[in-house]
């Protein structure tokens, strides 16, 4: 390898202390670095943000898993990749198992010495479908924008009967001489008309 | 009165998934009393330790069937790249939820109350104390407080919301949420790293007993008739077991009508209790099946009418209406991730929900 890969945190959360210790040993002079958490329970977060991990690898039974699941799930906490440890075969699910968080398996007869290519493609794997989802909030994002501006364009048309072209215009010098999103002048305007229509009621 | 009228089955030998809670009681119940043996049957009842592994082991085939978290089959389909949609058939319980505060907030609860109207709250607690005792942690310095649920996709978040939501308390900055496994709640009360959770039984009742907490509110004053638990198996599954699906539902239906009757559920907890299922004392995992919500050690329990509902006009028939609603909850969570149209909702709900199946099982059931 001519480039120099940067250090990798892992955290290892497993109770099988001899699987736990195999990988770590395979992963001795790889840019992974190991820490090992046996017997954890409730301070697993703490834990994570402590030692800010890279990669979590947990077994499949513990029952700490819906708590690693939380990380890809509830907003607050930043999303990590996550391999897990099966005995069982786990057949090709990767579709439905990215989107719960789990970018890898590994298998009782996965052989240690695979390690290190597994968590490289979890890693990759990990940043492909975070690339495409936050490409997919910003097209959504941008969708929204659209929503309010054209709104707000239907108001000026039939409110003041401008072109749709002029209406257009309109928001947008509005937005510059504000120094505000064309989607915020937008959204403000239609919540005025909203307001308006209701207090004529 | 079997195979006379049921049609063959594709599969006798069943895994079914469980997880260690009061409202596992139809599937324990259905293999207790042979009524699968009866459908012919053979079902071995597996122990996971969590909600994430028991969804992923029912994707991919290596349990037939689960008792789920309601929410779980609907996650399963939102977003895109859904391969092996989770279905259901079949409403396993109602309500059977717990919000129980550490003793510690209790107190700083019971403070305010004080204050403000010289009497200790009454039960169901309003959350405006909770709110008026948030307000002066922070006049104090003092540190937010967390809250622990069992999954993101679960009626305990949800419920814990709109709780919260009730006295204008902001889930989102007034107070943290994680994520904890039921069987680790209580040891994460007792250390102090959360100040309260939302749990299903028997691990509320197990707080109050260890003198660890109080059980303020549960399920039923929050939420009239929530569908809380299903089974589930996934929809390619079903359609592989097409007959072998109707004859587990025809033997879970059956055990939920055992425990309609409340001369049964005495019984009912003692099996539960055993080592082969929840392994704790019958203390704890009693009262909820018996109506009765324990509140604080040393004062009356609390009468909660239907605190564990199994069955009752309906309730099993899984509804779209429900389906609806669990969406609608999941995207006031924010949990779906942009919206989605309203066929988009129809069709994920008509795939999840399978009230056609449920009926299917009924006319089996009538002319056996």
């Amino acid at each position: 390898m001519t480039k120099k890969q940067e250090q990798l945190t892992v955290l290892v959360i497993d109770d099988d202390m001899a699987r736990a210790q195999s990988f770590q040993s395979a992963l001795a002079d790889t840019p992974y670095q190991v820490i090992h958490l046996a017997h954890t329970s409730m301070s697993l977060l703490k834990e994570v943000e402590r030692h800010q991990p890279d990669i979590i690898l947990i077994d499949i039974e513990s029952p700490n898993r819906d708590t690693i699941e939380s990380l890809a799930t509830i907003s607050a906490y930043n999303p990590k990749p996550v391999v897990m440890f099966s005995d069982n075969q786990m057949p090709d699910m990767v579709n439905d198992s990215i989107k719960a968080g789990v970018s890898a398996y590994i298998t009782s007869d996965t052989r240690p010495d695979k390690a290190k290519f597994i968590l490289d493609v979890a890693v990759a794997r990990f940043n492909e479908f975070q690339k495409l989802r936050d490409e997919l909030d910003q097209a959504k994002r941008k969708l929204a924008s659209r929503k309010w501006v054209d709104q707000a364009k239907a108001i000026l048309i039939e409110q003041q009967g401008m072109s749709e072209q002029q209406a257009y215009n309109a928001i947008r010098k509005m937005a510059m001489n504000n120094g505000q999103k064309m989607e915020d002048v937008a959204k403000n305007m239609v919540d005025m008309m909203q307001l308006m229509a209701g207090g004529k009621q | 009165m079997t195979s006379n009228t049921a049609k063959a089955l594709e599969k006798t030998q069943l895994t079914l998934g469980i997880i260690a809670l009061t409202d596992s009681a139809p599937l324990v119940i259905a293999k207790h009393l042979g009524l699968f043996q009866h459908w012919g049957l053979t079902v071995d009842l597996a122990l996971q330790h969590s909600w994430s592994t028991l969804r992923d082991k029912l994707q991919a085939g290596l349990l037939d069937g689960a008792q789920m978290l309601a929410p779980i089959p609907l996650a399963s389909c939102t977003g895109a790249n859904s391969g092996n949609a989770l279905i259901t058939a079949f409403n396993l319980s109602m309500n059977g939820n717990g919000i129980t505060l550490s003793k510690a907030l209790y107190r700083e609860v019971c403070q305010v109350s004080d204050e403000f109207e010289q009497q200790t709250p009454k039960l169901p607690l309003t959350a405006s104390y909770l709110k008026l005792a948030i307000a002066k942690r922070k006049q104090q310095g003092l540190a937010k407080l967390t809250f622990a649920v069992v999954h993101p996709y679960s009626c305990h978040f949800y419920q814990l919301r709109d709780w919260l939501k009730s006295a204008d308390i902001d889930i989102d900055s007034d107070i943290d949420v994680m994520v904890i496994a039921p069987v680790d709640m209580n040891a994460a009360l007792e250390s102090g790293d959360i100040d309260g959770f939302c749990v299903g039984n028997p691990w509320n009742a197990k707080a109050v007993r260890a003198d660890i907490g109080v059980t303020v509110i549960t399920s039923c004053d929050i939420w009239s008739q929530a569908p809380e638990k299903v089974l589930a198996v996934s929809e390619r599954w079903q359609q592989q077991n097409p007959n072998t699906f109707l004859a587990l539902l025809a033997a879970v239906q059956q055990a939920c009508q055992w425990l309609a009757e409340p001369i049964n559920r005495f019984e009912a907890a003692v099996i539960l209790s055993s080592s082969e299922y929840l392994n704790e004392e019958l203390s704890v995992v009693a009262p909820s099946l018996l109506d009765s919500c324990l509140t604080e050690r040393g004062e009356p329990p609390r009468k909660v009418v239907a605190y564990n509902r199994f069955i009752s006009q309906e309730a099993n028939k899984p509804t779209l209406t429900q389906g609806y609603q669990l969406l609608e909850k999941m995207a006031t969570a924010g949990q779906l991730n942009g919206e989605l149209s309203q066929s988009q909702q129809h069709q994920i709900v008509k795939q999840v929900y399978r009230p056609d199946l449920y009926i299917a099982m009924q006319r089996l059931l009538a002319v056996s």
